[in-house]
């Protein structure tokens, strides 16, 4: 007999166990499949190791297990993902996919905690005030939201608060406090936790942008810095991104949202299982249930009204494609991602770069979203400017290196034994506009061990995504040279890699059927009972990590799925 | 031979692979009078055990790289790679390096890059994949290795880390065992 669940949620990652726990304490019966393993804490007791969890990636899934192609337009052959799968490519968590098992991407993310501003759910509309209709890059898709940063701003507090976030706010109901955000968008409360220890090489980074006039505060995390709600604070370790937590400071949903689901009874939650179909009525027009791999290797099928795709983006758009949901050539469509611009200086003073979390420091909004300076680029939009000193071990250090300096030798030695300790970095996240001719789609030709097709992306880097690191690429050298940093260099503008746990936009939110995949609330179009949930939703991207959105967005999914779940049950 | 035989056991390469890829790595990362390099890390052997377990599917290109690089040595010098002179080793080297730059599909220079990469893998790996002897990476580069955490004080601009004892995977083991018994 076909077991049945009221709700079947595909993957418990950053959406995926928020929305596990708001529905089981409500009562409802979930059955959670996750691709990979329900970790214990005693997995990561030691997880300090450089090669284990970073050059080996021992957490993510890896080109073997989930393979990406890419290519840069329709007329080439897409390769697997080539800045990472070749010989000397190692699995680095940063340039594929998020990790496998249940927390999915919180198991290892760096916890960058940032609400998008309300100028970013108006993108095309702002845009068009600033710099006229005609500015916006040809053939773009770039919308507005469905949804106000006011629609929003109650279910960023949720998320906040119930997962753990820390932070200094700027802008309380018009409130600035000083050494504050002052261009923070208005929010309700503060945060539950004040910043996480700064790591000293932000220390002159902080001097120095505001010698320059610009506000640097503090950067937001989903870090404990205090012990709250059972879990201690972070211990500085300094193996933090793609790593996971060997004291549970950092907040994944692993050890968030999924235990209280667990203790809920009502949570059927089954690891290692994977899922390959979403199966509907012979009309197409109603979700009854999924088809899945189990651990054991067999095929099954398992029934529910309601099922919620909530693995990564390019995951759920994939899933969506092979079980033949294309929702009228929208789904795969507007993909999105960072560029970074990695920019690197040497300082005069030690910043001992291998203390505390990537992100324990600071970052400006001066140049941010709406705010971005005039330029003779046609940069359209900002992004913050961020300061790293923490969280760099030496194999990583060497891949940073100054890619003037030899990279074997005495000269290659000394410059690691003189500078590593003395390494401060900087990015930026650029708005990465969505266009027909950037999506994902099945490939062709690669499939993973189950026979399923892997997920192809076609996406080149814009003049506007080069001319955006070039433009911040500027700002980066006027604050490296008041640090007086003593070397600097940068990426190119139009990098390798075109995958970075930072990829939206696949089966973007919206009213009309005819331009979007989901609603606000992220049930697809025209398929009653299914919803795609997660940074797939979003409908333009401008500076800011994704994570925050993404989890605020499961709370006002799962209120939402509770309301109409309840009006199912009467 | 004899003097030369490696000093511990081989999971993959044969001994003369093992001298030469012990020899390409001392030209990678260097040894000095007062400062060890890849040699005293034991890289080749962290390569050697990689090779034996996670990089397994790469055995067939280090053969072929090695064989390559044989032919070069041969071809230039008269002589295996690892018989060269310092100063012949660090010509070959720099002609394997422009190869790469020049063109990234060179298998030669192919070779010379991935060799470059497990070579600093092994220098700056943990101690428990066989490299990183006596912690000698992280001796010279200041980084105080797998640590359970820093202290507020240790975060502080100006601190010498390098006055931080440095720790390993090992002894975290140790730690944990330590507290739980």
């Amino acid at each position: 007999m076909t077991e049945k669940f009221d709700v079947i949620i595909v993957g418990l990652g950053a959406s995926g166990g928020i929305i596990a726990e708001q529905l089981t304490a409500a009562g409802v019966r979930v059955l959670g499949l996750e691709k990979g393993a329900d970790y214990t804490q005693d997995d990561f007791a030691v997880k300090q190791d450089e090669l284990r969890y970073y050059q080996r990636g021992a957490i993510v899934s890896g080109g073997t297990v989930d393979p990406v192609t890419w290519r840069a337009d329709n007329t080439s052959v897409a390769r697997l993902f080539p800045w990472s799968a070749g010989v000397l490519g190692s699995d680095e968590p940063l340039y594929g996919m998020p990790a496998i098992g249940v927390g999915g991407g919180t198991l290892h993310w760096a916890g960058a905690a940032y609400r998008f501003r309300e100028a970013d759910f108006r993108m095309r509309s702002a845009i068009a005030e600033r710099f006229g209709e005609s500015s916006l890059p040809e053939g773009s898709t770039v919308a507005d939201w469905p949804i106000s940063y006011a629609d929003l701003e109650p279910y960023y507090e949720k998320a906040e608060w119930e997962q753990g976030y820390s932070g200094s706010a700027g802008n309380i109901k018009g409130e600035f406090a000083p050494g504050t955000n002052p261009f923070d968008p208005p929010r309700n409360r503060d945060f539950p936790m004040p910043p996480v220890q700064q790591c000293p090489g932000d220390v002159p980074w902080v001097a120095a942008t505001e010698r320059l006039g610009m506000h640097p505060f503090r950067q937001p995390l989903a870090m404990n810095s205090v012990e709250y709600k059972g879990r201690p604070a972070c211990v500085n370790c300094g193996f933090c991104h793609g790593y996971p937590c060997h004291v549970a400071a950092r907040s994944s949903t692993h050890v968030t949202s999924v235990p209280a689901a667990k203790l809920t009874g009502n949570l059927d939650l089954r690891p290692h299982s994977r899922v390959i179909q979403v199966n509907r009525t012979p009309d197409g027009k109603r979700v009854i249930g999924v088809t899945y791999v189990d651990s054991a290797g067999e095929t099954r099928e398992v029934e529910a009204p309601i099922v919620i795709l909530s693995a990564y983006a390019l995951e759920n758009a994939r899933l969506m494609l092979v079980s033949g949901i294309t929702g009228r050539g929208q789904v795969g469509a507007n993909f999105m991602t960072h560029n970074f611009g990695w920019f690197a200086s040497i300082l005069p003073e030690a910043t001992n770069p291998f203390l505390g979390t990537f992100n324990a420091s600071s970052a400006i909004d001066d140049f941010t979203s709406e705010m971005v300076p005039d330029n003779d680029l046609g940069v359209l939009w900002g992004s913050p400017v961020i300061s790293v000193t923490g969280d760099l071990q030496p194999i990583e250090a060497v891949h940073l290196m100054n890619p003037a300096v030899q990279k074997y030798g005495l000269e290659f030695k000394h410059w690691m034994r003189d500078n590593y300790t003395h390494m401060h970095r900087m990015y930026s996240q650029h708005t990465n506009f969505p266009y027909k001719r950037h999506y994902v789609d099945l490939d062709p030709l690669i499939k993973d061990s189950l026979g399923v097709p892997a997920i192809r992306i076609t996406h080149a880097w814009e003049d506007h995504d080069a001319n955006s690191v070039e433009l911040f690429g500027g700002i980066k050298q006027r604050i490296a040279q008041e640090m007086g940093a003593k070397e600097t260099w940068m990426d190119s503008p139009r990098p390798p890699y075109h995958l970075s746990t930072h990829d939206v936009g696949v089966h973007r939110m919206g009213y009309d059927p005819e331009a979007s995949v989901t609603d606000p609330f992220g049930a697809v179009h025209d398929i009653e009972g299914l919803y795609a949930v997660g940074g797939g939703s979003f409908v333009s991207y401008g500076g800011y990590n994704p994570t925050e959105t993404i989890q605020a967005l499961a709370y006002l999914s799962a209120e939402n799925l509770l309301e109409r779940w309840g009006a199912r049950s009467t | 031979m004899s003097s030369d035989f490696p000093t511990e056991p081989l999971l993959f390469f044969n001994s003369a692979e093992a001298i030469t890829v012990d020899a390409l790595a001392a030209q990678i990362i260097p040894s000095e009078a007062d400062s060890p390099g890849a040699h005293e890390a034991g890289v080749v052997f962290y390569i050697d055990r990689a090779l034996a377990g996670f990089m397994r599917d790469l055995r067939p290109l280090y053969r072929r790289g090695l064989q390559t690089l044989s032919d070069l040595s041969n071809k230039s010098f008269g002589a295996e790679f690892s018989a060269l002179t310092d100063e012949q080793q660090r010509q070959l080297v720099e002609t394997l390096d422009a190869r790469a730059k020049a063109d990234p599909d060179d298998f030669a220079g192919q070779f010379f890059r991935i060799v470059g990469e497990h070579s600093v893998q092994g220098f700056f790996g943990d101690p428990a994949y066989g490299g990183n002897r006596d912690v000698v990476g992280w001796k010279l580069v200041g980084f105080p290795g797998a640590q359970w955490g820093y202290s507020a004080e240790q975060m502080q601009p100006g601190v010498d880390a390098r006055r931080i004892p440095i720790s390993t995977v090992a002894d975290l083991y140790a730690r944990i065992r330590k507290v739980s018994s």
